[in-house]
């Protein structure tokens, strides 16, 4: 008990130091003035006693008498009660405060989404531009190479079938696609000109049966969707060429006779040099990656993104870096609630620590030497918290064994 | 004069720490104010320590971990015992943390 009364009453002293010697700074200077500082030393007290670190009575006498040795005499008890409900009060005040942060962001996040395809529901679509066209080389890959394995064939055909139906959004949007990916493809096709796609989608069968070459870029847009057909029927020589969307699209049309889209085939070789360099975007990334990496990335994800690079290829040119977007993005989704899973589990583990350590002892070493596994060590002015008791020592000896 | 931050981690220390935390984010208190507080506060605790404490203890346990990192010696001990005059205290687990006492009088 005796321990206790001191540290209380050194505890008291020190309360009573700080204020006084930080008075002329809450005084002068433009400072907050006395009142506040009588606020913090009632808070200060106030918590002391509930941590049972100040005895209830010894700290008011304290307290008088510090407020006898300062200006203001008469407030000494009140001063304890209401500081500390006007604390709560200005609590509250700073959460709300700390509220409005996270609604600015929430704006900002949403307009984005909206903005970029308002017509979808997906919120993925708007990142969709970039990455919807670069699925179309992979996705054609991927057919193509899927349609031999055979599991694939059926995705391939859905998309003939939207394409086939007509570039209209609606189809795309209701038939098949399971997935929201689906729909941000269809909403390029909707703001891009969808009736567009279609009159070039005939233009670019006849204009690609006739000569590929002439117009590359329009012919592939518009042949992608024809040329799904064409994979159907003839996976194997795609494989032969990198370049093998491009000519898919010219093909199309050949589609109804095996010898044209050989033909055309061979012609999109000979042209091949123009065809690359239009495509240029599009078909860089296919070379390399086209044997593995897209082919591993399409088995590695779902269905579902075979549709989404379905849908993007009519999208066009861009489709070069969007491939790796596409994977990216669904590596985000992943990482995100792992990592939500590992702070979680991180502060549960800091929480335990700090229990375990509730017993502290803060102190300065004079000296501290070893012997084998002996250790001994002189420490001087601690305050040691243990068992829930604040216990003040001068100097201390310490004999541990390791 | 030289001071430790070491004592904030106590029981005083921690309670003005949160008041101080309280009125700064209530507005009442300037950020700048409450540091100057907090060394004060340093500096009002080492000083009574040194000169109102005067009682001794020994400590005695198993030592479980040591480090000793920037002048500060960390001790873990596991079944401690503590002995003053007036009492004695055990203690399954307690950390140590002791700054060396020469940098205060340099």
């Amino acid at each position: 008990m005796a321990s206790s009364t001191t540290t209380s009453n050194v505890y008291v002293h020190v309360i009573e130091d700080v204020i006084n010697k930080v008075r002329e700074e809450f005084i002068n200077n433009g400072g907050p003035g006395d009142g506040v500082l009588t606020e913090l030393q009632g808070l200060w007290e106030l918590k002391m006693m509930q941590a049972g670190a100040i005895l209830g009575p010894i700290d008011r006498s304290a307290t008088q008498k510090g407020v006898a040795g300062g200006p203001i005499t008469p407030n000494p008890v009140h001063d304890l009660n209401v500081p500390y409900e006007g604390t709560e009060e200005y609590e509250t005040p700073t959460a709300d405060l700390l509220f409005p942060p996270t609604p600015l962001q929430t704006p900002m996040q949403t307009p984005l989404p909206g903005t970029a395809h308002t017509p979808l529901p997906g919120m993925a679509q708007t990142p969709l531009p970039g990455t919807a066209q670069t699925p179309l080389p992979g996705s054609d890959t991927s057919s193509m190479y899927n349609i031999p394995t055979g599991g694939t064939p059926i995705t391939p055909n859905e998309f003939t079938s939207s394409y086939g139906n007509g570039s209209v959004p609606e189809m795309k949007g209701g038939p098949g696609r399971p997935s929201p990916y689906m729909q941000p493809p269809s909403s390029w096709l909707n703001q891009r000109p969808p009736l567009d796609v279609n009159v070039a989608y005939e233009e670019g069968r006849e204009e690609g049966e006739r000569g590929a070459p002439h117009q590359p870029t329009t012919q592939d847009f518009f042949t992608m969707p024809s040329g799904k057909r064409k994979r159907e029927d003839f996976p194997p020589p795609y494989h032969a060429g990198g370049y093998i969307p491009q000519q898919d699209g010219a093909g199309d049309i050949q589609s109804d006779e095996s010898k044209v889209v050989q033909q055309s085939f061979v012609q999109g070789r000979r042209l091949s040099s123009r065809i690359p360099q239009l495509d240029g975007p599009i078909p860089d990334p296919y070379d390399d990656p086209l044997s593995t990496p897209n082919i591993y990335n399409y088995q590695g994800v779902v269905n579902e993104d075979y549709n989404i690079v379905n849908t993007p290829m009519p999208n066009e040119l861009q489709a070069a870096t969007p491939a790796p977007v596409q994977n990216d993005i669904v590596d985000d989704d992943d990482d995100e609630p792992l990592n939500e899973d590992d702070d979680d589990e991180l502060d549960d583990v800091d929480q335990g620590e700090d229990l375990n350590t509730t017993h502290l002892v803060l102190a300065q070493f004079d000296k501290v030497t070893r012997t084998k596994s002996r250790w001994k060590c002189t420490l001087k002015d601690g305050i040691m918290h243990i068992n829930n008791k604040d216990i003040l020592f001068n100097k201390a000896t310490g004999e541990f064994d390791f | 004069m030289a001071t430790f931050e070491l004592y904030r981690r106590s029981t005083i220390g921690m309670c003005l720490t949160e008041t101080l935390d309280e009125m700064v984010s209530s507005g009442v208190l300037s950020p700048e104010l409450a540091i100057q507080v907090l060394v004060q506060f340093d500096k009002s605790m080492t000083e009574a320590l040194e000169s109102q404490v005067k009682s001794k203890v020994t400590i005695k346990g198993h030592l479980h971990t040591y480090r000793f990192c920037d002048n500060v010696w960390t001790f873990i001990l596991q079944n401690a015992q503590f002995k003053n005059e007036e009492c004695q205290e055990t203690v399954g687990r307690v950390k140590i943390v002791a700054c060396d006492s020469k940098l205060l009088t340099q």
